[in-house]
């Protein structure tokens, strides 16, 4: 079964290529791509399952054995991320299908959310660092294009600036590979994971680790280099920007847990200290920028700075439970952040303009109690508020703080973590509590509602049974923290 | 010597397009990440692809070149111009609803 690891990316690109074809049927199109990301998605279920029953999935694209040719690794934290990504992804898809914006009547539209799907999978599953390369371009050019062809004007601003950044950040990352290649002669990661552990020293190395940090911290929205995520958020069409801000983020924190678990283990105390800084100054950051901001999707764009500073936070405390905690934490924050960016734009197609700041949009949840009580079961999850699955990350949070004895920055955390409530009742309060302005007119309608009900109620249920979650986190931290285990597996031996 | 030409060359190239890179003009800072590019496709073909004294895939003796850095470079000269063209076609996009080249003055999104 070593091309289940295939599945899920080839699939989406199959689709995608395929779904072109039938650029002057938009209905049959749609359908189309919503059925191979519906199989993509029914194939990263068995491939976690079997992940998770028989171990990693490993598959060498050509026959070309393991240092030699690009293998492709389905292991549980790959399998893990892939699985979370394509959930989210299906229900973006959802969304697009019954949203209102003129944007996705375009006829690449599905077929580039289908390229999406396929790149952020390949670089999950990637285990050779060009490749990785290759599948954020892919990545990064899907994107933009999904952004440029937003109904504001300012769609392609938004598009330039972030398609700027990401391709500096892929030149960082070239240099990185490239000085990855002249110290070791390999761009396999297992490779390279047990030649840089048995001899640090070549000059070059410290370039590398930097240059791969800056890489992931771009691609994360890490706080000096966020500054094109806010924008993004502005301007995209709704359908985009929850995936972008969901479950694209999250490559940049798989990449932060292999480089402190796999390839850079001799540097990982160095690197794992200055994610914890970097995590505390995202957290206090994104929080105080999100209570300052008078636009709700860039009210929860500033929110993502905040949510992925815990999770960096988590893995730079580097113990079993935090690995675990920062797994729980990473899926919460897709599901939920992907929900409220959904019922966000939902709630901007009701207004007579269509714009999402909190100007706009003040009473205008009087005549939307059922979007009113997704948004504050989504709140609630992305405060940490008991019934839902956010609780149930914060707790394993501070649990694996008090197990590691970080007290100052737990301390930290605690105070940091009351912002969100904070912003998110703000938030709730201005459109649905305030009374609307006189002469304000709703429009009928709006979005559909299915894809976030949908995350919400996934929210729910893993906040009431989170037992299969926390299972599934102790054995992806378990695994990371194994490293030999994955450089066997990948090499053969 | 060659190694130390081609090593000044990086770093002109590196500090040429970085210049660029800051300027206001969105053409300029666009020209600036080309040059980039291309200067970091210099250094992966410089990572080995010269030093061997006999061509790879022949049965000659001797010390073979590594011919990985070549496909890496074609690959990422490849990708970069597709890159670079995307770019391109956002900027006349912007160029046409803006009609400035201006960074400070394409600020629709500045709050």
């Amino acid at each position: 079964m070593a091309s289940l690891v295939l599945l899920p990316i080839l699939v989406p690109l199959a689709g995608a290529t395929l779904g072109l074809l039938f650029w002057r049927w938009r209905g049959w199109q749609a359908a189309w791509s919503a059925g191979a990301l519906a199989v993509s998605l029914l194939s990263s279920i068995l491939l976690l399952a079997e992940a998770w029953r028989r171990g990693p999935v490993v598959f060498q694209l050509g026959g070309w054995p393991a240092p030699f040719g690009i293998s492709l690794v389905g292991d549980l934290p790959a399998a893990t991320f892939v699985l979370m990504a394509q959930v989210v992804l299906m229900a973006g898809l959802l969304y697009a299908l019954g949203c209102r914006d003129r944007c996705v009547t375009f006829p690449v539209f599905y077929p580039l959310f289908l390229f999406l799907t396929a790149a952020l999978t390949g670089s999950f599953l990637t285990g050779d660092v060009f490749n990785l390369f290759v599948f954020a371009e892919l990545l990064v050019a899907s994107a933009t294009v999904l952004t440029a062809l937003a109904d504001e004007r300012s769609g392609v601003e938004a598009a330039y600036k972030y398609f700027y950044i990401s391709l500096l950040a892929s030149i960082v990352w070239l240099s990185a590979v490239g000085s990855l290649y002249a110290s070791y002669g390999t761009l396999n990661m297992a490779d390279l994971a047990q030649r840089l552990a048995a001899d640090p020293s070549p000059p070059l190395v410290p370039a590398a680790v930097v240059l791969m940090l800056v890489f992931f911290m771009i691609k994360a929205a890490v706080v000096p280099f966020h500054f094109w995520q806010p924008d993004f958020h502005a301007a995209a069409p709704t359908a985009v920007s929850a995936m972008l801000s969901s479950v694209v983020v999250k490559m940049g924190v798989y990449g932060f847990m292999r480089m402190t678990t796999l390839l850079f283990r001799p540097q990982a105390a160095m690197l794992q200290d200055w994610l914890v800084v970097f995590g505390l100054v995202g957290i206090v950051f994104g929080g105080l920028t999100a209570l300052g901001t008078h636009h709700l999707k860039r009210m929860l764009a500033y929110s993502t700075l905040a949510q992925i500073g815990f999770i960096l936070v988590a893995i730079g405390w580097g113990t079993p439970s935090a690995l675990a905690a920062a797994v729980i934490l990473t899926v919460n924050h897709s599901l939920v952040k992907a929900a409220l960016l959904m019922l966000a734009g939902a709630i901007a197609s009701r207004a007579e303009v269509k714009s999402a700041a909190f100007a706009n949009l003040i009473g205008l949840g009087k005549g939307a109690p059922f979007l009113g009580a997704l948004f504050l079961l989504g709140g609630m999850a992305l405060a940490g508020i008991p019934p839902m699955n956010g609780f149930v990350g914060k707790l394993a949070l501070f649990r694996s703080g008090i197990l590691a004895a970080a007290y100052p920055s737990l301390a930290f955390l605690g105070v940091a973590s009351i912002l969100t409530l904070v912003y998110v009742t703000r938030a709730f309060q201005m459109i649905w509590w305030e009374p609307a302005p006189s002469g304000a007119k709703v429009k009928p309608g709006g979005d559909r509602l299915l894809a976030p009900t949908i995350l919400i109620v996934l929210c729910v249920l893993l906040g009431l049974w989170p037992e299969p979650l926390l299972a599934l986190a102790n054995a992806v931290s378990a695994w990371l923290l194994a490293p030999n285990a994955y450089i066997a597996a990948v090499m053969g031996f | 010597m060659l190694d130390l030409l081609k090593a000044i060359a990086v770093g002109a190239m590196f500090a040429i397009g970085l210049f660029q890179l800051l300027r206001r003009n969105v053409i300029r800072s666009a020209i600036g990440l080309l040059v980039i590019t291309n200067a970091v496709n210099l250094f992966l073909l410089m990572t080995g692809a010269y030093r061997g004294k006999v061509i790879p895939y022949v049965n000659a003796v001797g010390q073979r070149s590594d011919a990985l850095p070549q496909a890496l470079v074609l690959t990422a000269i490849v990708i970069g111009m597709a890159g670079f063209v995307l770019v391109l076609a956002l900027l006349y996009v912007l160029a046409m609803r803006y009609r400035t080249a201006d960074a400070d003055a394409i600020a629709d999104l500045k709050h």
